[in-house]
């Protein structure tokens, strides 16, 4: 599956030019990387996480669940934001994680937005 | 008589071989000498059927009695009742402290080990999370059979892999199940009779209470309100497993109630059944309790009441009509289900005997209705803090708007969203005493809202809370002991963790229960001194039960939480899981 799906217009700019740095070399920059300097895009991805993520699964407060929590650096299923993205949107096999790939109300984008939150949410330099 | 005798001790020998077993699927028959092939696991261990003092079936008679007779203890609260109340008399406060531990049983799973045993005939029929299920000899622990239930790698639950006991009648043992199925065993030899799916589990179903026996029924209700099922619960033929009625707990276009919901909203409503009822016999009325509307924590899009979440409902066991419903908190956001433990007593008001129903509520108002009719009477705070609400003098909540859930949240709301009380445990009363024993989650949150976005078989929360007296080390528990008339507090014993199990009172004087730091403890009825108390080692989650076989009496507690679950409650992260029953006894 290719890493980066269908990207925000905006986006791809931004990440452009304000990802690279952050990026391993060879891989394609990612869309999220944009959206972690979007204040709206931020706190749509933290109103989607609260809605739809958080409750009695990945949760807001750190300590052990059957979902991993998502704001400490430990990465069960890949550690790239395309790996994020992948989880999100094809679900996880036989874990309860369904697949959310056109089910959020933006689609991909608020996918994206979903991951720069998280990212930005937790701590630097995951 | 000397054949006889032959033939009994046949059968009792027979009754001492290992349990036969039966896999999962096709499995070769081992032989010596040859290398045994990896393949299924044995999921079912049956028996012969010698098992038991001959006790015969289970009889309606015997239902009705409950708890009276102390070598039965057939219902999730003891009795229809629902008090949770053993006569057991002989262990009381002036030996309680010599009980001993006459036998263990572990349950070889991890997650809450939430059961309600259930004891007939000499056997104690146990129900452990992940749906296994084992039938012991009630004196000695032995194994007489067993039964594992394959699960789904994809369960929804919202709350773990939990199960809290039995149902029995006839020759019929019936356990509800992760997946959404009702499955019965006969209870002599273990075997299938028959099972039934209630629901597809990967839209979000459950089932996890004891099925409750009604007449020749077995009610059971479905849990999902966290993921926007629409709520039911069901009776069943205990014989066939025919279904008889369903009953479902959000109305359709068109019928009453609807109009609380905004547009669809009723669609993915919720309002789950997920705990066992009380049964008034002499007026044939079922009670039976709803769950949180969907989603729980955003209400933007089911603008209303939203009934018949958060509920009481009296219905026709006959036909599973409705006759009549209370809803304890309307247009809930918080997620207070109304699935908290029922009392069925008479209290006292103004100089009236008035027949009443009691509960316990998770939204922390402690309520008295006149069980006929479901007028409100009366509801008192029992938490310790309680700030969502006022209580209306018609027994409607007038809410704190400063308490709704916000996409930024400030405001310390309490009680938490576990209660409270919760119905994933039992309370007990004491009806010589008029008190009843509530233990409850003492703790705060913050309710965060956020985007809601419905996909079926997806949590469909809208919102999340924050633990917040959690993180900062502040939530405890309490036993609460309420007076039945007033529902005024009378003693609190308060423990440094939640208090999520069971209890259990006694004709002793006692109080039994357990806490999060692993001990089974027993409460004096009257002062709530804790009288004994055995380091069992995980967190207690179970429901205690008292027992009499041969003269001897017995109380049961199991240990086990789940450390997610202990954590989010503010209980000890660093005890390990796994479930362990625990017999008690005085030294004969």
């Amino acid at each position: 599956m290719s890493a980066v799906r269908r990207v925000p217009a905006t986006a791809l700019g931004l990440a452009t030019l304000c990802a690279l740095a952050a990026c391993t070399p060879g891989e394609p920059p990612s869309p999220a990387d944009a959206l972690r300097a979007d204040t709206v895009a931020l706190t749509r991805g933290e109103q989607l996480f609260t809605g739809v993520c958080a409750g009695y699964c990945h949760g807001l407060s750190p300590g052990p669940r059957d979902a991993p929590y998502l704001f400490d650096c430990t990465w069960v299923h890949g550690d790239r934001d395309a790996d994020l993205f992948r989880n999100i949107a094809d679900g996880v096999p036989e874990t309860p994680m369904i697949a959310f790939g056109g089910q959020l109300p933006e689609g991909d984008e608020d996918i994206w937005r979903l991951v720069a939150y998280i990212r930005s949410a937790g701590p630097e330099n995951c | 008589m000397r054949i006889w005798i032959a033939i009994s001790i046949a059968g009792l020998l027979a009754a001492c071989e290992p349990p036969r077993q039966q896999a999962a699927g096709p499995a070769p028959a081992p032989a010596e000498d040859v290398e045994i092939p990896a393949g299924p696991q044995p999921t079912h261990w049956t028996s012969d059927g010698n098992i038991g003092n001959g006790g015969g079936p289970v009889t309606e008679a015997d239902l009705l009695a409950g708890a009276a007779d102390p070598e039965k203890w057939l219902h999730y609260a003891g009795d229809y009742d629902s008090l949770r109340h053993s006569p057991v008399d002989d262990i009381h406060r002036g030996n309680v402290a010599q009980l001993q531990v006459v036998w263990a049983f572990p349950t070889g799973t991890r997650h809450q080990f939430e059961v309600s045993p259930t004891v007939y005939d000499g056997v104690m029929y146990v129900s452990s999370s992940d749906n296994r299920l084992f039938a012991l000899d009630a004196v000695t622990g032995e194994l007489f059979w067993r039964y594992d239930h394959p699960q789904p790698d994809d369960l929804r639950l919202c709350c773990g892999r939990v199960n809290r006991g039995v149902g029995i009648s006839g020759d019929t043992v019936l356990m509800a199940t992760l997946d959404a199925k009702l499955l019965a065993f006969h209870r002599l030899t273990g075997e299938l009779l028959w099972e039934t799916t209630l629901a597809n589990y990967a839209h979000g179903f459950s089932a996890t209470s004891m099925p409750m026996i009604v007449k020749d029924m077995a009610i059971i209700g479905i849990a999902g309100g966290e993921f926007g099922v629409r709520g039911f619960f069901d009776a069943y033929d205990v014989e066939t497993g025919e279904r008889r009625w369903r009953h479902y707990t959000v109305p359709a276009e068109g019928e009453p109630g609807v109009e609380t919901w905004a547009g669809d909203s009723w669609k993915t409503g919720g309002a789950p059944a997920w705990t066992s009822g009380a049964y008034d016999v002499d007026r044939d009325i079922l009670y039976w309790t709803t769950g949180n509307p969907a989603p729980d924590w955003n209400g933007d899009l089911r603008a209303g009441d939203n009934l018949y979440s958060n509920s009481l409902l009296a219905v026709d066991p006959d036909t599973g009509e409705r006759l009549w419903h209370f809803q304890f908190t309307p247009h809930d956001v918080w997620d207070y289900d109304g699935n908290t433990h029922l009392f069925l007593t008479d209290v006292e008001r103004g100089g009236e005997t008035i027949p009443a129903i009691l509960q316990p509520n998770r939204n922390g108002f402690f309520y008295i209705l006149d069980r006929t009719d479901g007028t409100f009477l009366h509801a008192t705070q029992y938490v310790e803090e309680l700030n969502w609400a006022t209580m209306g003098e018609d027994g409607r909540p007038i809410v704190n708007p400063l308490a709704k859930p916000a996409e930024q949240p400030d405001y310390r709301v309490c009680p938490s969203n576990l209660g409270g009380m919760n119905g994933a445990w039992a309370g007990a009363m004491n009806p010589d005493l008029g008190l009843v024993y509530v233990p409850s989650v003492e703790g705060c949150q913050l309710y965060q809202k956020g985007i809601v976005v419905f996909v079926q078989g997806q949590q469909f929360t809208g919102g999340s809370p924050i633990t917040l007296d959690v993180d900062e080390g502040k939530a405890h528990g309490n036993v609460v002991a309420v007076d039945k008339n007033t529902g005024e507090v009378r003693w609190r014993y308060v423990d440094e963790h939640p208090m999520m199990a069971g209890a259990l009172s006694t004709a002793g004087g006692l109080v039994f229960t357990g806490n999060q730091s692993g001990h089974a403890l027993a409460l004096d009825a009257e002062t709530g001194e804790v009288l004994w108390r055995f380091r069992m080692g995980g967190g207690v989650r179970s429901q205690p039960v008292a027992y009499r076989v041969r003269g001897r009496s017995y109380v049961a507690i199991g240990s086990g939480n789940h450390t997610g679950f202990s954590r989010y409650a503010g209980g000890p992260t660093n005890l390990p899981e796994g479930g362990h029953l625990f017999v008690f006894a005085l030294p004969e």
